[in-house]
């Protein structure tokens, strides 16, 4: 006789029907040729049906207690009720809430609709993918806002020295362009340039 | 709509106010839970004032119960935590049913009057025996083997109701069933049962 590769926990699951069909298959195959085998499977099925006819006598009895519900509530009257607490009414509102989805299947299907309209009206299509941004743009265009800061800079101090060469404007009006021009080339070589020329005129008056 | 959707919406009926949500809920399990109680305890008048304190426990606590399993689940986790409770208080052998035990002995000479009477009383002795050899099985191992065998409970509602992992369930099972087996088995050899 072949040696018993199968443990007692399978019998048990079979008697139990806790095997799937293919174990079944499996087991009632390995049980037509293993006598220890049948021979638990006999004697756990033979338990359980002694076990079975023993409690079924109880059966008969167990019957609704009586007044259960009358007895329930007058305990409950004997203790203070218990109050809900604030997480326990925030859940039961959930809960609630979405039980009642569940059962109004046209109303929530109209309600996501509707709040799938609502996000695409106010904050963008969700479906869409976010744009994605290119770091070497913004690079750019910093570098492009800073150098139109240095054109304009450059351009008023033209504009100051061509004032004060050309025009022979006044020494005070050049005092104050000057003042103008080194307050907006803060942080550039502009300011010393500007302080240079400041200098020059202050001389001059 | 499955009863499983039925017993929610009594829970939310409930929670919000109706007191007959709890009656109709009460109705449907009162008698399962007292069953279950009955054959855990063994003792008509326990496992009525424990059918009660499961009925008033999860009525207290319904409140805040959220539905993460069945409400059947819920109450059978609560009669076996009492089941439990109740033989590690009285640290006792069960009382089989001596209160009813003229009741029963009228049922059966009235269900089968035509039968032989001795052999209805060996019949009897059968089966307080066995159920006595089913007592010995440790609280865990019997719950098990109870709400397996009587609740029509899966292994995993048995793993949820209480709250062990699946595994844990089947070996209690394995293991129950072969205490019953290694109890048992002397007496059918020797043909008292």
């Amino acid at each position: 006789m072949p040696k018993c590769n199968k443990s007692e926990a399978q019998a048990i699951d079979y008697v139990y029907g806790e095997l799937d069909a293919s174990q079944v298959v499996d087991f009632e195959h390995h049980l037509s040729t293993c006598d220890n085998c049948t021979r638990n499977v006999n004697a756990y099925k033979h338990v359980l049906h002694l076990v079975d006819e023993a409690e079924a006598e109880l059966t008969p009895h167990i019957i609704a207690p009586r007044n259960l519900e009358a007895k329930l509530y007058r305990r409950l009257a004997e203790v203070p009720p218990v109050k809900p607490t604030l997480h326990s009414r925030l859940s039961d509102f959930a809960t609630g809430l979405l039980l009642t989805l569940r059962e109004q299947k046209v109303v929530s299907f109209c309600l996501f609709i509707f709040a799938v309209i609502s996000i695409a009206f106010f904050v963008g299509n969700p479906f869409r993918p976010a744009p994605t941004i290119d770091m070497s743009q913004i690079d750019s265009a910093d570098a492009r806002i800073e150098q139109y800061r240095h054109q304009d800079i450059q351009r008023s101090m033209e504009d100051v020295l061509r004032n004060k060469h050309l025009r022979n404007s006044d020494g005070w009006d050049t005092v104050s362009q000057l003042n103008r021009v080194k307050d907006q080339a803060q942080g550039t070589n502009w300011a010393n340039i500007a302080k240079k020329h400041l200098k020059n005129v202050h001389s001059e008056l | 709509m499955d009863k499983l959707i039925d017993d929610e919406m009594l829970v939310t009926q409930f929670k919000s106010g109706s007191q007959k949500a709890f009656d109709e809920l009460m109705k449907r399990y009162e008698r399962k839970i007292f069953g279950y109680l009955l054959r855990s305890v063994r003792n008509y008048e326990d496992a009525e004032e424990l059918t009660l304190e499961v009925f008033f426990k999860a009525y207290r606590a319904l409140a805040s119960w959220q539905p993460k399993a069945k409400f059947s689940t819920w109450l059978y986790t609560i009669a076996s935590n009492l089941a439990i409770d109740y033989h590690r208080s009285k640290a006792r052998k069960p009382v089989y049913m001596l209160e009813d035990e003229d009741v029963i002995e009228a049922r059966v000479v009235a269900t089968d009057i035509s039968s032989n009477p001795e052999k209805q009383l060996e019949e009897k002795e059968r089966g307080r025996i066995i159920r006595e050899a089913v007592d010995e099985l440790s609280s865990k191992q019997k719950a098990v083997f109870m709400l397996t065998r009587y609740e029509g409970l899966q292994i995993k509602e048995v793993a949820e109701t209480l709250g062990m992992a699946e595994g844990t369930v089947k070996i209690h099972l394995h293991r129950a069933t072969k205490k019953l087996q290694t109890l048992l088995r002397p007496l059918w050899e020797n043909n008292e049962i």
